[in-house]
């Protein structure tokens, strides 16, 4: 869904250039911004830009939908009321206990971080799933980008011929896109990780492709006339998707070329093949790629799903760490795995936990986070947090500072909006 | 080097700080009539329009472009007035018609036919539902749409429109439904799309923002930087929801009590209260008042203050009138008078004011009929020209043409159906019927990817690659693209075996057009160059299908 904006301001009157012009010029990456004052800022900015898109940093983003309970996941609580009947199992690392049906992430515990005090306020879903993607609440008078899209436009490579942004799995109705930062940072939607992108594959041969985007140049001459900029975007788009299909990276998208044992390693499941394809995105440099795995929202019967659900997480996730770090990726590749908020201590008449934003858990991994750790307690009881409260800015801002970006920079929509608004680095992560 | 570059930065930091802070402003805003004060209300007619607007490009040595040719016309017309692409018989029918008042004539069929309400429909349920906030709030959009489409089937005016949707009472469901929607509640989109608790904030923005033109949101927060409106003045506005609130409507489903809807109802009590900057958990109880500075009693209950809100906004508001004449007026001219099309106010730049405010006047003369004035408006000389792009970028061509612009989805979707016929739709048991089929399948992935919200300014309206791969490769389209069967290719290749005059006819089809010379030989060559008919015209159809002008109003 087209979800971007650009927001227009005219200054007029008062000698402020026209908030639309200084976008654009941000948009096309020229250094050097005479017109809005700020010149010599704008090129120290934009040298170290360059560096940042050079050293090809990328994030995964592991959604896990409908707010996964932390009691059987990472804050574990056996032999008490609140925890019910769920087990801790030992992890690699000694003095940290997971919940069961996570064996093989425990063995991973030495590369990743717990944390265990998320705080946030959402307790609704989609509101919560909005502020989880973009760092803010929505609002009718601006479209946020996404937290993905924000860090695309900072670590995207100039000449790419792959999306800067996918998302793997059904689109979660509504969560937010490039809102105001345009279709160039918008995620490219992979619905079924065991197939080729919905209409990437030429319906003929590529010497025909060629020669009918050669006819369509040359018959698109006289209309150019009459509506020049019209043709002009036109074909840049064109360009893209054909540099896309056409390109010996876009066998970046087919897992078919992964061997099967690995493959099953993985998990033969939605979530499992997307992680897989995840490394696969991050080998090819993508920037920023959600796998998401819906149904944690578990208000009845918690703890038989949550435990068909973790099966699923735990394979694709360890596996996945184990494949980013034998392959040399996991120190440029910074993973967060989290849902909207956690679950109720309480459980309810139908075996089931509810919403609950006070208190829960994420993991975070790669990109120089220090793992083998876990950073602040819940209370016994498991309701509050009992030291060193994190909020999801708290989060964004750590993600940033692994990947070399300032989240008080500001984009440029209807006004200026900072990648995160508040927040500071949890220092224990990096 | 690096001590210029620091020393270049200090300055330009604080130069750059002093550029993000707004400046403040000194005058007070506040919306009157002034602007068509004398100006009279009498129906405008076209030859009016011609003249007012010929004068202004007289004065300003600006030549208009010539009058478009009846394949243009036609094809812009059906477009504009019905998201429709004409097919070729209606094309040449319409050419060799002799009636000199055969455009007028087309004007008025259009108006008066059924997809004139189901185009129009189609528009305002975009405009409405790119800013909802609430996301249940898309399963109420098929309700909304068929209210529109009932209120443009009865040519129903403007201002009673707006009434309803402002003081509206009703509930609309929170789960799509796999029957027809119900047009009854359908105005209760318009408050229902907000929720949370910046919902009574949103309503007021939106209110402002559609319904009068005024962008006054970015006052919630600060004293608005370039246009005067102070946080006071947005904050009265929203106090006059303060006392609607919505509840949820539960049912039996599936022997569990959930929530199936979500309904408009009064609070006998309530107030807003503007946040305090320092301290946001407090704040100022606000009075409603109006943006013309007309105060209403804070003890008045729910349906009579929104009832005063309407009055305020629909009786007698020159804004009122002249957001929705720059609106329709863009959306035909592809350039309206203020830019962006929703983002109007006292001083804001504006091209020829005068000319808005006599149209803005007769538009209430006429009791705010919308279709009086889309009929005036194309029966215009100014409306009949060619298309031109502007030098550069920002330029606004003053009406001395047409100014090009992107179709929206629905009618995008709706000439690839003229132009290959109807799809298979989405099969199985559970197939969803009317309305909600256009939700699923090829149609609604289709109508996702193009979709975009009108009030966008057209030169910000960008492509995607998704766009693309959709009519590039996506197989459905394609299969119906080959030359086979009783597909379009299939029956032109047999029924013109002359190449000459099969491109003629996939001109007309896709562009309803004749091909120019030019492109004549251009497809001719290539024709011969692949040497394998069905092939090089496959080739040709799919190239027609993935330009430029395919996707444009011209």
């Amino acid at each position: 869904m087209s979800e971007h904006t650009l927001m227009h301001v005219t200054t007029g009157a008062q000698g402020v250039v026209s908030r639309r012009s200084f976008l654009r010029t941000m948009g096309a990456g020229t250094a050097g911004l005479a017109a809005a004052g700020a010149f010599g800022w704008k090129e120290a900015v934009t040298l170290h830009a360059e560096e940042l898109r050079k050293n090809g940093m990328s994030c995964i983003f592991l959604f896990m939908s409908g707010g996964p309970s932390q009691f059987e996941t990472f804050d574990p609580k056996p032999g008490t009321t609140n925890g019910g009947p769920t087990k801790a199992i030992d992890t690699a690392v000694s003095g940290v206990q997971i919940a069961e049906n996570w064996p093989e992430l425990a063995k991973q515990m030495k590369d990743i971080a717990i944390v265990r005090s998320m705080t946030n306020k959402e307790g609704a879903h989609p509101r919560a799933i909005y502020q989880m993607h973009t760092g803010y609440l929505p609002s009718a008078s601006v479209k946020y980008p996404s937290f993905g899209a924000a860090i695309c436009k900072e670590l995207g490579q100039a000449e790419f011929e792959l999306p800067y942004y996918v998302t793997v799995g059904p689109p979660i109705a509504n969560v937010a896109g490039a809102g105001f930062l345009g279709m160039r940072y918008a995620p490219f939607v992979v619905a079924d990780a065991n197939r080729m992108p919905g209409n990437s594959q030429l319906t003929v041969d590529r010497d025909r492709f060629d020669r009918r985007l050669g006819l369509m140049k040359d018959l698109e001459e006289d209309f150019a006339g009459d509506a020049k900029r019209a043709v002009t975007d036109h074909q840049n788009v064109y360009k893209g998707a054909a540099n896309l299909v056409t390109s010996p990276k876009i066998k970046a998208f087919d897992l078919n070329q992964e061997k099967d044992k690995l493959r099953d390693q993985y998990g033969r499941n939605a979530f499992g093949q997307g992680c897989l394809l995840a490394r696969r995105m991050v080998e090819e440099r993508v920037t920023f790629i959600e796998v998401s795995l819906n149904g944690w929202d578990t208000h009845q019967d918690n703890f038989e799903r949550t435990k068909t659900l973790s099966e699923q997480a735990d394979k694709g996730f360890a596996t996945l760490i184990g494949d980013l770090k034998e392959r040399g990726l996991l120190e440029r590749t910074v993973v967060m795995w989290l849902g909207e908020f956690g679950r109720t201590p309480r459980i309810n008449p139908q075996k089931g936990r509810d919403h609950y934003p006070r208190c829960f858990s994420a993991v975070v991994a790669g990109g120089g986070i220090k793992g083998g750790q876990v950073v602040g307690a819940s209370s016994a009881d498991g309701s509050d947090v009992k030291s060193r409260p994190v909020t999801v800015p708290d989060l964004f801002c750590t993600v940033c500072q692994t990947l070399k970006i300032n989240p008080r920079k500001e984009n440029v929509g209807v006004r200026p909006i900072k990648i995160v608004d508040g927040g500071a680095v949890v220092k224990e992560l990096v | 080097m690096r001590t210029s570059l620091f020393s270049l930065l200090g300055a330009s930091l604080l130069a750059a700080t002093a550029l993000a802070l707004p400046p403040k402003s000194t005058k007070n805003q506040k919306l009157t009539n002034e602007e068509w004060k004398g100006v009279s209300a009498d129906p405008v007619t076209s030859a009016e329009i011609d003249r007012l607007v010929n004068q202004q490009l007289e004065a300003a040595k600006i030549s208009p472009s010539s009058r478009t040719t009846d394949e243009q016309f036609i094809r812009r017309v059906m477009l504009d007035l019905t998201g429709r692409l004409p097919l070729p018989a209606d094309v040449t029918e319409f050419a060799e018609d002799k009636n000199p008042n055969k455009r007028a004539k087309l004007i008025d069929k259009l108006l008066a036919g059924d997809e004139y309400a189901l185009h129009w429909s189609a528009y305002w349920r975009d405009v409405f539902a790119a800013k909802s906030t609430d996301f249940r709030a898309r399963a109420m959009l098929p309700s909304f749409e068929a209210w529109l489409e009932e209120q443009f089937r009865q040519n129903r005016p403007w201002d009673k429109m707006v009434r309803e949707m402002l003081t509206s009472e009703g509930q609309l469901p929170i789960r799509p439904a796999r029957s027809e929607p119900d047009a009854k509640d359908g105005a209760s989109y318009f408050l229902l799309a907000y929720q949370g608790a910046d919902a009574i904030n949103d309503r007021a923005a939106q209110t402002a923002r559609i319904f009068l033109g005024i962008q006054i949101q970015c006052a919630q927060c600060h004293d608005h930087p370039f246009d005067g409106w102070k946080r006071e003045q947005f904050h009265e506005l929203a106090s006059y929801f303060a006392k609607v609130t919505e509840r949820p409507v539960f049912e039996m489903v599936n022997e569990k009590r959930q929530v199936v809807a979500q309904q408009l109802s009064s609070k006998p009590f309530g107030e807003h209260k503007m946040p305090d900057l320092d301290n946001p958990s407090h704040g100022t109880t606000m009075l409603p008042k109006f943006l013309d500075g007309k105060a209403v009693n804070p003890r008045t209950g729910d349906a009579d203050l929104r009832k005063s809100l309407a009055d305020s906004i629909t009786k007698n508001n020159y804004w009122f009138a002249a957001a929705l004449v720059n609106r329709l007026w863009g959306e035909l001219m592809g350039q309206s008078f203020c830019q962006p099309i929703d983002d109007m106010g006292p001083g804001k730049d504006t091209v020829m004011p005068t000319v808005l405010a006599r149209l803005a006047a007769g538009f209430k003369g006429s009791g705010y009929d919308m279709k009086t004035l889309l009929r005036v408006i194309c029966n215009s000389e100014m409306y009949q020209r060619q298309i031109r792009p502007g030098e550069s970028n920002d330029q606004h061509l003053q009406f001395a043409s047409v100014y090009p612009t992107r179709l929206p989805a629905e009618s995008l979707w709706q000439s690839l159906v003229t132009v290959l016929g109807a799809f298979p739709m989405p099969g199985g048991p559970q197939r969803p019927a009317g309305r909600y089929a256009t939700r699923f399948g090829l149609e609604g992935n289709f109508k996702e990817e193009f979709r975009f919200d009108p009030s966008t300014p057209p030169d910000e309206i960008e492509g995607s690659i998704p766009q693309a791969l959709m009519l590039m490769n996506n197989p459905q389209i394609q299969q119906k693209i080959r030359a086979q069967g009783t597909n379009l290719l299939g029956r032109i290749l047999s029924a013109y075996p002359k190449d000459e005059d099969a491109i003629g006819i996939l001109y007309l089809r896709t562009f309803a057009r004749k091909p120019t010379d030019r492109e004549r030989e251009k497809a001719m060559s290539y024709v011969k160059k692949v040497g394998n008919r069905s092939e090089a015209f496959e080739d040709l159809l799919w190239v027609l299908l993935n330009s430029t002008e395919f996707q444009t109003k011209r």
